[in-house]
């Protein structure tokens, strides 16, 4: 690996390890979906600081549209990251009242949809990518659903449609986390082979460690050579992937509220991880 | 006066309407779930392919899809049958267009009996459904100038527009010199005293034709078209019922949840008032077949309406 391409990784790294911290900060409050949101710190970190062009006004030029609502997490934990949100605001999280949605309705600020009717997403994103390319924009978009959501048939209705569109600004990124709201994806209705549905429908498809700053990059960086076809990344993850004391103690929890002392557990946990990363970049 | 003289028949009205619209704002998008034919769009895909697109028979996609071309900044107006684009796409319709202050059009053709096609094909409950959902704005137009002009207007109202779609032999019977389609305005097309008869969308037509009979036999009455079911003008309907002793809806839906149930409520909210009775389907499936055999046999052929009209008043 090239110093520079090292240097990256390690940032991402280091945003990943953030955003985790992040997320605890914020579901330990109130409880919340942080199982997801721990999960999805490399593909958030991959996606937020480096995938996503930036514009202007120091946002986002290429477009993310998260469908199935309870992801919102993994963007709270990237955007305060990012400066976009405040960690104080976002402690509001599931609190009455709040602005800070579990599931974010069309317009609140990193939200392009209102999430959380599964399986709406992927169309969303299709349309958009089709209004961008009708205009001749080179903006690309991105969509993250789940392997649970993938049960639905709206979610095939748009993969058909992008497919024969042959949508080539359009990346779906599938959290495979075999995982559904009660159980096991694969034990209930099981989805795979995911990569080999995609294709079938007209995407260039790979599977991935959903978890590996490296293959999320270079999965990103296959979909922008792919011409001609949607590309679907599909991320192979797992509830608190790393931090391994919440995932030994809740290793299937769709929604998470423990006690203080484990909450706790997990914020030493990933705090440390965060100077180990952050002494290792400085060396 | 707001009715032409001589009454034309347009055989393909959305084939032109669509075109017209396409012709002179190329934002919009005219977008087909495997129904173009049908719909008679015709001119727009041969002639504008940029402004249509079909996303096959899957009317969850042509919903969600619209309301994301909606979010690259196009105007999507999603036709297909009433039946698929509620029944088949409600979910779709709240939350990816009726939560959204974008502009999303969605045009349900062929609604209530307007369809031979029983119980699958005969959404009766659309209007209804649509107008449950918050700030959608509900439109049933009642021939080719109001469905025009109201098309018209909708691409400037901002978040879901639901209008109910005419084809086939379609009456021009507004004048389109002189009506003006209005967000919520109501349009009075006979003034008369003693029995105010409310309609909207095709039952307009149905409501002109027993006013006809109802004149000739020399009955007073009034007939007050409401194209637009939501956002209403309540002030409008409600002067118009309590300057009438009894009160008659009728329309192309279940006699619940549409025009009836909409006249009643601001009635309600007033307190005393006419009587109002409400005519439609009632709370059973309708028959298939033509529509003058089903109008026939659910009581809403003009000779049924004018006896039922002239029955309140006794």
């Amino acid at each position: 690996m090239s110093k520079n391409r090292e240097n990256r990784v390690q940032f991402l790294e280091l945003i990943a390890a953030k955003i985790r911290r992040n997320v605890l900060d914020i579901c330990m409050q109130r409880g919340g979906y942080a199982g997801q949101g721990v999960a999805l710190a490399e593909i958030a970190a991959c996606l937020y600081f480096d995938e996503l062009r930036p514009d202007e006004n120091q946002w986002f030029y290429d477009r993310f549209v998260m469908s199935n609502g309870h992801d919102a997490i993994m963007s709270y934990g990237a955007l305060a990251v990012h400066g976009s949100y405040s960690i104080e605001e976002l402690r509001t999280y599931n609190a009455d009242g709040t602005k800070i949605d579990q599931s974010p309705i069309e317009g609140q600020l990193g939200f392009e949809i209102t999430a959380g009717s599964l399986g709406q997403g992927p169309s969303q994103a299709a349309g958009i990518a089709y209004g961008e390319r009708l205009k001749a924009s080179d903006k690309r978009i991105y969509c993250l659903f789940s392997d649970g959501e993938i049960q639905e048939g709206n979610v095939w209705e748009a993969a058909m449609f992008a497919g024969h569109q042959k949508l080539s600004n359009l990346v779906y990124i599938i959290d495979n986390n075999n995982l559904g709201a009660t159980g096991s994806t694969q034990e209930i209705l099981g989805v795979e082979p995911v990569p080999e549905k995609f294709e079938a429908f007209g995407f260039a498809a790979r599977r991935i460690n959903g978890n590996s700053v490296e293959e999320v990059l270079e999965a990103f960086e296959e979909a922008k050579q792919t011409s001609n076809k949607p590309y679907a990344m599909v991320c192979d993850t797992r509830l608190f992937e790393g931090i391994s004391c919440l995932q030994s103690a809740l290793p299937t929890a769709h929604y998470v509220a423990v006690d203080d002392a484990d909450w706790q557990a997990g914020l030493d946990e990933i705090n440390q991880r965060i100077s180990d990363l952050t002494a290792q970049a400085c060396n | 006066m707001l009715l032409t003289g001589e009454r034309s028949l347009d055989s393909a009205p959305f084939d032109e309407i669509s075109f017209d619209l396409c012709s002179h704002r190329r934002d919009v998008i005219i977008m087909s779930a495997d129904l173009s034919k049908y719909t008679q769009i015709v001119r727009v895909k041969e002639e504008l392919p940029d402004q249509h697109l079909d996303v096959g028979m899957a009317e969850q996609n042509l919903i969600s899809v619209a309301a994301g071309i909606s979010k690259a900044g196009f105007v999507p107006v999603a036709t297909t049958f009433a039946c698929y684009a509620t029944r088949r796409a409600y979910d779709q319709m709240i939350i990816c267009m009726g939560t959204s202050p974008r502009t999303n059009i969605v045009i349900g053709f062929m609604p209530g009996i307007a369809n031979p096609a029983r119980i699958h094909h005969q959404a009766a409950e659309d209007l209804g459904m649509v107008r449950a959902i918050p700030n959608a704005t509900v439109i049933d137009p009642m021939d080719v100038t109001d469905f025009k002009q109201a098309l018209d207007a909708a691409v400037d109202i901002p978040g879901l527009t639901y209008i109910r779609g005419h084809r086939g032999a379609t009456p021009r019977i507004l004048d389109p010199d002189r009506f003006h389609f209005e967000l919520g305005k109501t349009y009075q097309l006979r003034q008369g005293s003693g029995v105010g008869i409310i309609t909207t969308g095709l039952a307009s037509q149905w409501g002109l034709e027993s006013s006809d009979l109802l004149e000739q036999r020399g009955t007073s009455h009034s007939l007050l078209h409401v194209p637009t079911i939501k956002p209403v003008n309540e002030d409008e309907i409600a002067e118009f019922c309590f300057a009438h002793e009894q009160i008659v809806t009728i329309e192309n839906h279940q006699i619940v949840t549409g025009l009836g149930s909409l006249v009643s409520e601001i009635v309600s909210s007033i307190g005393g008032g006419p009587r109002i009775t409400r005519l439609g389907l009632p709370n059973s499936w309708a028959p298939g077949g033509t529509l003058g055999y089903i109008r026939g046999q659910l009581g809403l052929d003009a000779d049924s309406l004018a006896k039922t009209i002239e029955g309140v008043l006794q």
